[in-house]
């Protein structure tokens, strides 16, 4: 086996294992090696991670390994990262999501797994936490400019505060800073799209998933 | 082109859509099939598949059960639903008028005392005003009354108010092995109060205990809810109802275990066979409604699902039916055309005991 294919699979199992450490050297061996660090990204950390969600989603690897094999996906990307902006080359894929959950909910588990799924797949996610008033939505997209708005309500009486954020960012003029998706146990498509948002997340799967949609446009 | 008649039904958010009866029967398949894949259990056979599509497509807006076939109606929520302003009835009543109204007016076959707040930790500083009402409610009444309430693991994590450090923000640290550490002292704490708020349930009279969205906070509460059952099945005279809060245990420890089984992941009929061996008098199983299928894809999926929890348990099942689950649309005002749907069919295919 080439040394490179090896690294490949190295990060690649770091990965699914969670082993941050692990993710760390084999991303240094993959630089040593001069292997591409994009490809490092796609066939090796990404790989695993591809494999770690098809594990989450079937019901073959929970919450807590979830966590840990996105750490071991960040520890990787550390490394690589630097190198990529060096050669002048652009990560695909990823961007900045800012979630929390709206005033009023103290709900944080649904965001927690949609926290792991986003940062697996690449994303820096900036989590504002839980009960969080509109107007610090509005500030942070102000400051942050994320290419994502994830709003998190688990409750029917603390949905209206989705479309309560929505309208502060339009009355704010940041409407169009960043995509805004919801998510939460009583949202419904036909909610997302009442309220104007651009994405309903189902699932953390499906959030993930929707939020690459969103970067690509 | 004959066009093929169309019924009405619901998707999974409550909107009213029409579908013919393959589309229909497609769906129901599709759920079915997919809770196989999930559960490694049997789907639905082509009779019970043909069996719900005649209860889909009855004309009337209400269906209805056989003479002979019909089932429990345990209540959980205690009167919170009839009093509560926000999203509920709105209508003043106090706990013992609740309980009246639910066996004289509702013709309910259970009710359930709770506090306001509805979780077990904040029970605590009012259990024995709770305890004054429950002996009331025995007295004015001739239906079990039990007493209710959230396990919700979360009132013991520093983001609630609770005193340990919360899990998912160790996460965020990276401090797996102290935050799984927070979740067992938590689970500990838990189970103190359910089983102290047993014992003085127990004094006052109550028939039984009700744990409700058991689970919501994962594989750690799901393992304080075991053992508080063992506790107060041993230190009570009480019955043991267990409702759920989803469909699988949320792996938020990972290696929790009970009688030897791991705790995350088990879907609803796992879920069972455990809550059966640590002495539950009732399993309340949930599945989860998906807002972007159809009605006929949800029930396919939730019979799928139940009809496995039937055939690994003895203890009688009241399967969970309200706003977003088991198969019942995510609307706050469920729609009875589903849920008497959706009630027939659990009735007649899964085997259910109550709902």
């Amino acid at each position: 086996m080439s040394l490179q294919l090896d690294v490949l699979n190295r990060l690649s199992n770091s990965v699914i294992e969670g082993n941050s450490e692990a993710a760390r050297r084999a991303a240094t061996d993959a630089l040593k090696t001069n292997l591409d660090p994009l490809e490092a990204i796609e066939n090796g950390l990404a790989k695993g991670l591809r494999e770690v969600g098809g594990r989450f989603e079937r019901g073959e690897m929970f919450l807590m390994q979830l966590i840990m094999s996105g750490e071991a996906m960040k520890a990787g990307l550390q490394v690589l990262k630097p190198e990529i902006l060096k050669q002048k080359k652009q990560l695909t894929g990823s961007g900045t999501v800012l979630i929390g959950t709206v005033e009023g909910d103290i709900h944080d588990i649904g965001k927690s797994i949609v926290n792991a799924m986003l940062t697996a797949e690449g994303f820096d996610v900036i989590d504002l936490g839980v009960d969080v008033p509109d107007q610090v939505f509005v500030e942070k997209t102000k400051e942050i400019k994320p290419h994502i708005l994830g709003l998190s309500a688990l409750m029917t009486t603390t949905r209206t505060k989705q479309k309560d954020v929505i309208e502060a960012l339009k009355r704010s003029e940041l409407r169009d800073v960043a995509k805004v998706m919801v998510g939460g146990a009583t949202i419904t498509p036909e909610w997302a799209e009442e309220i104007g948002a651009d994405a309903y997340g189902e699932d953390a799967v499906d959030a993930a998933r929707k939020a690459k949609g969103l970067i690509k446009g | 082109m004959k066009r093929r008649l169309e019924y009405v039904t619901r998707s999974g958010s409550g909107v009213i859509i029409k579908m013919n009866k393959e589309q229909m029967k497609a769906d129901l398949e599709a759920g079915s099939k997919d809770a196989a894949q999930k559960g490694h259990i049997p789907e639905l056979t082509a009779d019970e598949l043909d069996c719900v599509l005649d209860i889909m497509v009855e004309p009337t807006k209400i269906v209805g059960i056989e003479r002979g076939k019909e089932i429990v109606l345990s209540r959980d929520g205690g009167v919170i639903k009839y009093t509560g302003c926000t999203r509920y009835a709105g209508v003043p009543l106090s706990k013992e008028q609740g309980v009246i109204v639910g066996e004289r007016i509702l013709s309910l076959d259970t009710m359930e005392l709770g506090h306001a707040d509805y979780s077990f930790k904040p029970c605590k500083p009012i259990a024995f005003d709770e305890a004054h009402h429950m002996e009331n409610a025995q007295m004015l009444s001739v239906i079990p009354v039990l007493y209710g309430a959230m396990p919700n693991l979360g009132t013991y994590y520093q983001s609630l108010g609770g005193r340990w450090p919360t899990p998912t923000e160790l996460l965020k640290e990276g401090k797996i092995e102290e935050s799984r550490e927070v979740q067992e002292r938590a689970a500990e704490d838990l189970i103190k109060d359910i089983v102290y708020i047993a014992r003085i349930m127990n004094q006052s009279g109550a028939d039984g205990l009700n744990m409700d969205t058991s689970a919501a906070a994962g594989d750690a509460e799901f393992y304080a809810c075991l053992n508080a059952i063992e506790r107060v099945k041993k230190e009570t005279n009480l019955a043991v109802e267990i409702g759920m809060a989803g469909e699988m245990i949320l792996g938020m420890h990972c290696e929790l275990e009970y009688q030897g089984k791991r705790l995350a992941g088990l879907w609803p009929h796992e879920q069972g066979r455990l809550i059966e061996k640590a002495g539950a008098s009732i399993f309340g199983p949930v599945v989860n409604t998906r807002t972007t299928k159809s009605f006929p894809w949800n029930l396919g999926r939730a019979l799928a699902f139940i009809k496995a929890v039937s055939k690994a348990v003895q203890i009688p099942i009241h399967v969970n039916m309200g706003m977003g689950v088991c198969s019942i649309p995510m609307t706050e005002i469920p729609p009875v055309d589903a849920v008497t749907r959706a009630a027939k069919a659990m009735i007649t295919i899964a085997d259910v005991d109550g709902i």
